[in-house]
C-alpha cells in the first residue's frame, strides 16, 4: 500500500473533532486534525457549559481547551488557524491543501467543520457588521459596556448570551419573531429573572439603520405589521448557525440547507470519508452529540482503515 | 536591518500613534483591532503574522489592541473583535473584514486594492 502522511485527517477542531481526533489517535491511527481558527468550535464562544455530563458547569473554551489537551495526550496532531483551500477524495489517497502551499496525503477523512453564524440576510446587516452589529458576545460584549443593546433569537444562544450580556451592558432587549421561546425553560428562567433583560416578541427586524455605526433599528409587529423604530448601541444576532460547507458542494452529498448527509454511522456518499458534528444532517445539535458522533465516526474510520468495513 | 534569527512580532501601535504609524505611513496599512478573551482574534494572530513575512516591505501590518484603545475605535466605528482596516495614502479602502476572517480574504484584498 502506497504510504501517506496520515491514516486519518479530521477537518474541524471543535468537539466532533477533538473526540474523533482522541478515538483514533487511541486505536494508534496517525491522525491530524486541522482547523480554520484555534479550535474549539461554537463550544469556545459559549461562556457556560452545564448539560455536558460529568462536568458540573464550565465554560466553554476550557470545556474545549481539556479535549483538545486531551487529543494531543494520545499524539494526535493538531494544527490551527489553516485554511482549507482544497481537497480530492475520489481516490482510495485522499489529499487536502492548506493555504494553497501545501498538501497533506490520507486514507480517511472526516469532516466536522460545524457551522457558521446564521445572518438575517437583511442588506444593511452587511454595511453594519462590526460596527454595531456582533455575532460573537465574549468578543465584544466589553465594546459595550454601560449602553443598551438588543440580541435578536429565541433559542437557547440568545437568551444564555443576553444573560451574558448583561455583566457589562445597561440593559439587553430581547427581540423574537414569535411569541414563545425555542429555548430550553432553565435558559428561558434565567433570561426572565434578570432585571436588565427585556422582551418584544412576535417582532422582526427590518431595517438596520445609522450613518457610520448603527444606532438604531426599524421592527415589525408580526401580528399587527405595525412598524416602528428603536434607538440602540448595538445588535448582537444569534439566530442559530448553517453548515460551514461550501467548499465541499458539488463533490459531497449534501440536504438542501448545505448539511452533509450522513447516516448512524457517519458515512458520506465517498469511501473513507466521515462527517460528523453540527455539519451533518441531524435535528438536535448538543456539544454531546456532537462529541457522540465524532466518537462514531472514528470508530467507523477504523474500521474502514482496517479494512474490514464490510464493503469492498 | 540585521538579519535577526528570532522573528520579531507584529507591530503594535495605539491612538497616540495612530496618525504616524498609520495615517503617515509611506506603505499601505493593515490595521488589526483585536480583545482579550476573543477566540476569532487568537485565529487571526497566526495568519497575520505569516502575511507580514510575506509581504514585508511592501505592506505594513500594525495590530491594536481595542481594550486600551476605547475611544479611537469609537470613532473609526470599530465595535466588533478582530476587525481589519485597511488604509492606502493615510486613507481607508477597501471592505472591513471581522469575526472569523480568512487567510485568503485579506490576502484578496491586499492583492487587489493595495497592491493595485
Amino acid at each position: 500500500m502506497q504510504k501517506t502522511d496520515y491514516d486519518a485527517i479530521i477537518i474541524g477542531a471543535g468537539p466532533a473533532g477533538l473526540t474523533a481526533g482522541i478515538y483514533l489517535a487511541r486505536a494508534r491511527e496517525k491522525t491530524l486534525i486541522i482547523d480554520e481558527g484555534t479550535g474549539g468550535g461554537q463550544l469556545k464562544l459559549t461562556h457556560l457549559i452545564e448539560n455536558y455530563p460529568g462536568v458540573l458547569s464550565l465554560s466553554g473554551k476550557e470545556l474545549a481547551d481539556t479535549m483538545r489537551e486531551q487529543a494531543k495526550a494520545f499524539d494526535c496532531d493538531i494544527r490551527t488557524s489553516v485554511e482549507l483551500t482544497g481537497f480530492d477524495f475520489t481516490q482510495e489517497i485522499k489529499t487536502i491543501e492548506l493555504d494553497e502551499e501545501e498538501t497533506i496525503s490520507a486514507r480517511s477523512i472526516i469532516i466536522a467543520v460545524g457551522g457558521i453564524p446564521r445572518m438575517l440576510g437583511i442588506p444593511s446587516e452587511k454595511k453594519f457588521k462590526g460596527r454595531g452589529i456582533s455575532y460573537c458576545a465574549t468578543c465584544d460584549g466589553d465594546f459595550f459596556k454601560g449602553k443598551d443593546v438588543i440580541t435578536i433569537g429565541g433559542g437557547n444562544s440568545a437568551l444564555e448570551e443576553s444573560v451574558y450580556l448583561t455583566r457589562f451592558v445597561n440593559s439587553v432587549t430581547i427581540i423574537h419573531q414569535f411569541d414563545y421561546f425555542q429555548a430550553y425553560a432553565a435558559a428561558i428562567e434565567d433570561a426572565k429573572k434578570n432585571s436588565k433583560i427585556s422582551f418584544i416578541l412576535n417582532t422582526k427586524i427590518k431595517e438596520f439603520l445609522g450613518e457610520n455605526t448603527l444606532d438604531k433599528v426599524l421592527i415589525e409587529n408580526t401580528v399587527t405589521g405595525e412598524i416602528s423604530e428603536l434607538k440602540t448601541d448595538g445588535v448582537f444576532i444569534f439566530i442559530g448557525y448553517l453548515p460551514n460547507t461550501k467548499i465541499f458542494k458539488g463533490h459531497i452529498d449534501m440536504n438542501e440547507a448545505g448539511e452533509i448527509i450522513a447516516g448512524e454511522n457517519m458515512e458520506t456518499n465517498i469511501k473513507g470519508v466521515f462527517a460528523a458534528g453540527d455539519v451533518r444532517t441531524k435535528k438536535y445539535r448538543q456539544v454531546v452529540t456532537a462529541t457522540s458522533d465524532g466518537c462514531i465516526a472514528a470508530l467507523a474510520a477504523t474500521e474502514y482503515l482496517s479494512g474490514n468495513s464490510g464493503e469492498l | 536591518m540585521i538579519n535577526q534569527e528570532v522573528r520579531v512580532s507584529v507591530k503594535q501601535t495605539n491612538a497616540n500613534d495612530f496618525e504616524k504609524d498609520v495615517i503617515n505611513n509611506s506603505n499601505p496599512v493593515v490595521l488589526d483591532f483585536y480583545s482579550a478573551e476573543c477566540p476569532p482574534c487568537e485565529a487571526l494572530a497566526p495568519k497575520f503574522e505569516s502575511l507580514e513575512e510575506q509581504y514585508r516591505g511592501k505592506i505594513e501590518f500594525i495590530k491594536i489592541f481595542r481594550q486600551e484603545n476605547r475611544e479611537l475605535a469609537q470613532k473609526l466605528g470599530v465595535t466588533s473583535s478582530p476587525t481589519l482596516l485597511f488604509f492606502k495614502n493615510g486613507k481607508e479602502v477597501g471592505q472591513r473584514l471581522n469575526g472569523d476572517i480568512k487567510k485568503s480574504e485579506i490576502k484578496e484584498i491586499i492583492e487587489n486594492t493595495l497592491l493595485n
